[in-house]
């Protein structure tokens, strides 16, 4: 509980799902990553510089910005695809949900493995509608466009806000807080979940465990 | 070319492009996560096992305890099983002789059965094996559990130590107060939760109260199935630990329940729409968990057997009168509780109330049982003196067969006997003593004063206090009773709870969905009847029933004098204290404040309410209940018995502007937080003052308790009186007691607590509605009787009582906990009652959701 969660909704076209989410994450990602963080002396640390890029969308009437690294373009571009597949053979009224979740690593002591605590959860909803021809498609690609322009003042201002970010951490705790395996950017450490439709109920794993933990605790 | 002379120079300072990363960029200091308690992710279960350890007194004290219970368990287990078992009893009742060569003394160990005899027997005894299996189970669940808990609470050792800088060893004698307040400081700097900047006393009791008030509420709104009218007999109470557990598996955290994680409700259940469909899904999971719960039925009643057996038998034969004391009942601390009340101010509440409670308990000894027991005692005791004589005068009487076991048995008759003889010296008071009770337990139904001689209202108050016997006895019945309950009363309810879940669930930003009753907001479920009258907009659904919001909130106003509520509830708060205080200050002008310094309030309120003015009071208020302006003078003089007592106010209130005066001076002074001062980090006295005021909290909340009481009584007297004049015809329909309903099955009476979840089970508007007319009409003539009321005091400004040091902080703009969004919101919603469905898919008011739909 102890993080903040936003939700976007938006509602789309079919073919545009994978250039809409790519936008919304890309666009998050972009105010939660830095620089390589360079180590130098026992305490301090320079930052390296992040590229921007900016890319056009296809489908929809929208430019959006994002950090110009093509290995977290990679890493996004696959989960992003892998929930559009998701979503298109479920074959159910195209209702998902795609979140990115920012967390940080906590190290426990022996018996419990790492505690990964989120501390800000955004969730993306996404409604596909059909659309029944040409004209209707291109009033839906600007329409889209603005809303999605939207969207991104919206994660701005939540962004601009002064609410809780993990603490800068030292050399040793960076993988605690940051995502390191990048060659040339380092966000926060994140997190890609989909979820299609409202599957209802948590997963039976989880119930055991709380089950299981709740026991204990009593 | 002319030279022109302009501002505009070429900067100096040569700036060469160097790539990044090489000469000298921007050097940054990482802050690096010193603490380890920064962002916890699990705040309810962390502040719940802050005050654990805290309630423990320690991480020693919670391991030693928890160590020593588990060997006791082994221990028991295996010495009645050895008892029953590896004994020869012949040899010890010396039918059987053994023949030793050395000596013709009888040793114990001779009793001893061979080892192989002795597990043979085991081997063969079925049921032996059985019980040795459940115990060993529940040995191996409480190792586990120990062990884990040894874990957590290694941590949690370590945040005091570290992070709220206490020892292990000054734990037992700080108070929770002081531990909050240092939990609240340390937000600012570790940033517990991520929500918000600051936290305040009433999120961490939100968090770790959570569920409990939800229990509370819902008990209050009688929604649990917790009294049953059983065919021949009166209304009785069945409510045990095994049908509260079931009741906590089934909304709260058992697979399925309505609850997602410890922190919110799931989103489904926040929607109206499809609450059918929901109302039988739950009422499925309880046909399957009391499903359930009747085949582990023989498990576990043979465990209740054990535990009773284990935990009991050494108390019965220690004090053999501990089966007829009494205790609080569950349901009692369910119904006695204050929403945001912890454990141990709830524990310490009821024990003060415990020696009334008690006394007046024995006020309605049975006069013919104790002729009968007077002289069965008399017989008893004759025989048993001349036992004891023949003994002294020649101890061979005791090797008679059966001369020791008579004097055993007579002792326990004359212990019986005793307990239903009534102390020669005790005075029939009982309308005093149920008061003295109120000044504790701070609530009761509204027929009992007036009526406090009567065998129903001991009855009835019985639901709350029972013998421990009965306590004991409904413990082991439970896992019989337990699953009929689930299946045949909690099941046709399911809707209702859906209900109440949706209905009553609000997300406070940094707390998660709570009980919405827990916020304690007049506006929102404050009862007219209850001085919240004018204020409160809520319906009757949603006004909660005793004035338990008001109580609630006068409470926690006064347990945690640092708390900063809204405006509107310290607008409530301060008028109401000026209102006590004006009224005790009227009475005791002429005693000192500290007069009564050193005397324990306690005992005070006790005197006090025992002495004669309590009589002419009382007196006076039966003279002049009839008439409606005689009202307030009744309760002046109430308050006016009690004016010694008053003195503690004063004293109170003294102690608070000695302590606001040091506090102001610090925050001059050094620029320190008040609050640090306040919890008495710096030095000794802030921590003797917060606990002194600690102490003089209770007695505050208890003057206040009385205080609301009387006024609501005369509020309804007077109400009652202007209905009989105005329209004496109809008069059924308005009941202006609401709580008439817990003693009279008289049908006439429309059951106010019971509106909602009683008279209807099908969604069909049509009697709430019409007790709702009656009673908003009611509402206002309250309003309006209670108006004339405050005149003298409305204008009264608060600076007389400014050093009462209540420190009525003007309330910030930053509405805590959500109140003024959430609040609003939820009152939109609140307005649909479950019978509406055309607003079925109106969103649930919990959204705190920044997303615009395309």
């Amino acid at each position: 509980m102890n993080c903040r969660s936003e939700v976007l909704e938006v509602t789309v076209e079919a073919r545009q799902v994978e250039e809409a989410m790519l936008a919304l994450l890309h666009t998050i990602l972009l105010h939660r990553s830095s620089g390589k963080f360079h180590y130098k002396k026992e305490g301090t640390y320079s930052i390296g510089t992040v590229g921007t890029l900016d890319i056009d969308c296809d489908f929809i009437d929208f430019t959006f910005v994002r950090v110009s690294s093509e290995e977290l373009d990679r890493v996004i571009r696959k989960a992003v695809s892998e929930f559009k597949d998701a979503l298109s053979n479920s074959g159910s009224d195209g209702m998902g949900q795609i979140s990115l979740e920012f967390y940080q690593k906590k190290k426990s002591r022996w018996p419990f493995s790492d505690e990964c605590i989120p501390w800000e959860v955004w969730s993306i909803k996404v409604n596909v509608v059909n659309l029944a021809n040409e004209q209707e498609r291109q009033i839906c690609r600007e329409k889209v466009g603005e809303k999605l322009g939207e969207k991104v003042i919206n994660v701005v201002e939540v962004i601009n806000r002064h609410e809780y970010l993990p603490k800068m951490p030292t050399q040793s705790e960076v993988d605690n807080v940051f995502d390191t395996s990048l060659k040339d950017v380092q966000p926060y450490l994140y997190k890609i979940t989909y979820q299609i439709t409202d599957s209802l109920g948590t997963s039976v794993s989880t119930t055991m465990r709380r089950l299981i933990k709740d026991t204990l605790a009593l | 070319m002319a030279h022109f002379d302009t501002e505009y120079q070429r900067l100096e300072a040569s700036y060469s492009d160097s790539p990044p990363g090489e000469e000298n960029p921007l050097m940054h200091v990482p802050e690096g996560a010193k603490s380890q308690w920064h962002h916890i992710e699990n705040l309810d279960l962390f502040f719940q096992r802050v005050y654990n350890l805290h309630q423990k007194n320690g991480f020693t004290c919670m391991l030693l305890g928890e160590i020593f219970e588990l060997v006791q368990l082994l221990f028991v287990v295996g010495f009645t099983v050895f008892l029953a078992n590896c004994v020869d009893y012949d040899i010890l009742f010396a039918n059987k002789f053994v023949n030793h060569t050395d000596s013709s003394k009888v040793t114990l160990p001779d009793a001893f059965l061979p080892v192989d005899v002795c597990s043979a027997r085991i081997r063969d005894n079925a049921f032996v094996i059985f019980v040795l299996i459940i115990s060993g189970v529940f040995w191996l669940h409480r190792l586990v559990k120990f062990i884990y808990n040894v874990c957590c609470y290694w941590e949690i050792r370590a945040f005091y130590i570290n992070a709220l800088k206490m020892t292990m060893s000054e734990l037992p004698y700080a108070t929770w107060q002081e531990v909050q307040a240092r939990i609240v400081e340390i937000q600012k700097e570790h940033q517990i939760c991520i929500h918000k900047k600051e936290l305040t006393e009433l999120d961490i009791y939100h968090r770790i109260l959570r569920f409990k008030n939800y229990m509370v509420a819902m008990v209050n709104k009688s929604l649990l199935p917790v009294r049953f009218r059983l065919p021949g007999l009166e209304e009785s109470v069945f409510y045990t630990r095994g049908l509260k557990y079931n009741f906590e598996l089934i909304f709260f955290w058992g697979p399925g329940s309505l609850f997602e994680n410890e922190w919110s409700l799931k989103p489904e259940y926040k929607r109206g729409g499809n609450r059918l469909e929901l109302a039988d899904r739950l009422a499925s999971r309880i046909l399957w968990i009391g499903i359930a719960n009747l085949l582990l039925c023989p498990v576990i009643l043979v465990w209740q057997i054990l535990y009773a057996f284990f935990s009991y038998t050494e108390v019965i034969k220690r004090e053999p009168g501990s089966l007829g004391a009494r205790c609080w009942s569950l349901y009692g601390r369910c119904y006695l509780r204050h929403f945001n009340e912890l454990d141990h101010e709830l524990m310490s509440r009821l024990s003060k109330g415990y020696k009334p409670a008690s006394k007046y308990m024995n006020c309605f000894l049975s006069p013919l049982l104790t002729v009968v027991a007077k002289n069965v005692a008399f017989f008893a005791g004759s025989l048993l003196a001349v036992l004891i004589a023949l003994t002294i005068y020649d101890e061979d009487v005791l090797s008679v067969e059966h001369v020791l076991s008579s004097i055993t048995l007579l002792g326990v008759c004359i212990t019986v006997c005793r307990s239903f003889i009534p102390d020669k010296h005790m005075v029939f008071c009982p309308e005093q003593l149920l008061r003295v009770i109120l000044a504790h337990i701070h609530y009761m139904p509204d027929h009992w004063q007036g009526n406090a001689h009567k065998y129903e209202t001991r009855d009835q108050f019985s639901q709350l206090f029972q013998y421990k016997a009965v306590f004991i006895l409904e413990e082991l019945i439970s896992p019989v009773v337990t699953p009929i309950i689930l299946i045949f009363c909690l099941r046709r309810k399911s809707l209702e709870i859906i209900d109440f879940f949706r209905n009553f669930t609000v997300e406070v930003v940094g707390v998660g969905d709570t009980c919405s009753f827990a916020q304690m907001d007049i506006r929102q479920h404050g009862h007219p009847a209850w001085m919240s009258a004018g204020k409160t907009e809520a319906s009757i659904y949603q006004q909660a029933e005793d004035g338990k919001t008001e109580l609630s909130l006068m409470h926690f106003a006064i347990t945690n004098p640092q708390w900063q509520p809204p405006q509107e509830t310290t607008h409530f708060i301060s008028q109401l204290k000026e209102r006590v205080h004006r009224e005790a200050a009227g009475a005791s002008s002429d005693t000192h404040p500290l007069s009564l310094s050193e005397s324990e309030p306690r005992s005070l309120v006790a005197n006090l309410l025992a002495g004669p003015s309590t009589l002419t009071s009382i007196h006076f208020g039966h003279d002049s209940s009839l008439t409606n302006q005689a009202g307030l003078s009744d309760g002046a003089s109430a308050l006016r018995s009690l004016s010694p007592n008053s003195g503690s106010l004063h004293l109170r209130g003294s102690l608070n502007a000695a302590h606001t005066s040091t506090m102001s001076k610090a925050m001059a002074g050094s620029g320190t937080d008040a609050r640090t001062v306040s919890s008495g980090s710096s030095a000794w006295e802030g921590q003797l003052t917060s606990l002194v005021l600690s102490e003089y909290a209770s007695t505050e909340m208890s003057i206040h308790a009385l205080y609301m009481h009387e006024l609501h009584k005369q509020q309804s007297h007077g109400e009652l009186s202007r209905h009989t004049w105005h329209r004496q015809d109809s008069d059924e329909s308005s009941d202006s007691i609401p709580d008439e309903v817990r003693s009279e099955p008289n049908p006439r009476h429309f059951p106010r607590s019971h509106t909602f979840p009683t008279t209807v089970p099908s969604p069909s508007a049509i009697p709430t509605s019409a007790s709702c007319m009656s009673s908003t009409t009611l509402g206002q003539e309250g309003a309006a009787s209670n108006r004339i009321g405050q005149q003298g005091f409305t204008n009264s400004s608060s600076d007389s009582f400014g050093a009462r040091g209540r420190v009525v902080k003007s309330a910030r703009g930053v509405p805590m906990g959500g109140w003024a969004e959430e609040g609003q919101a939820a009152r939109r919603h609140h307005e649909t009652l479950p019978e509406e469905s055309s607003e079925d898919d109106m969103p649930p008011h919990i959204h705190k959701v920044n997303a615009v739909c395309v």
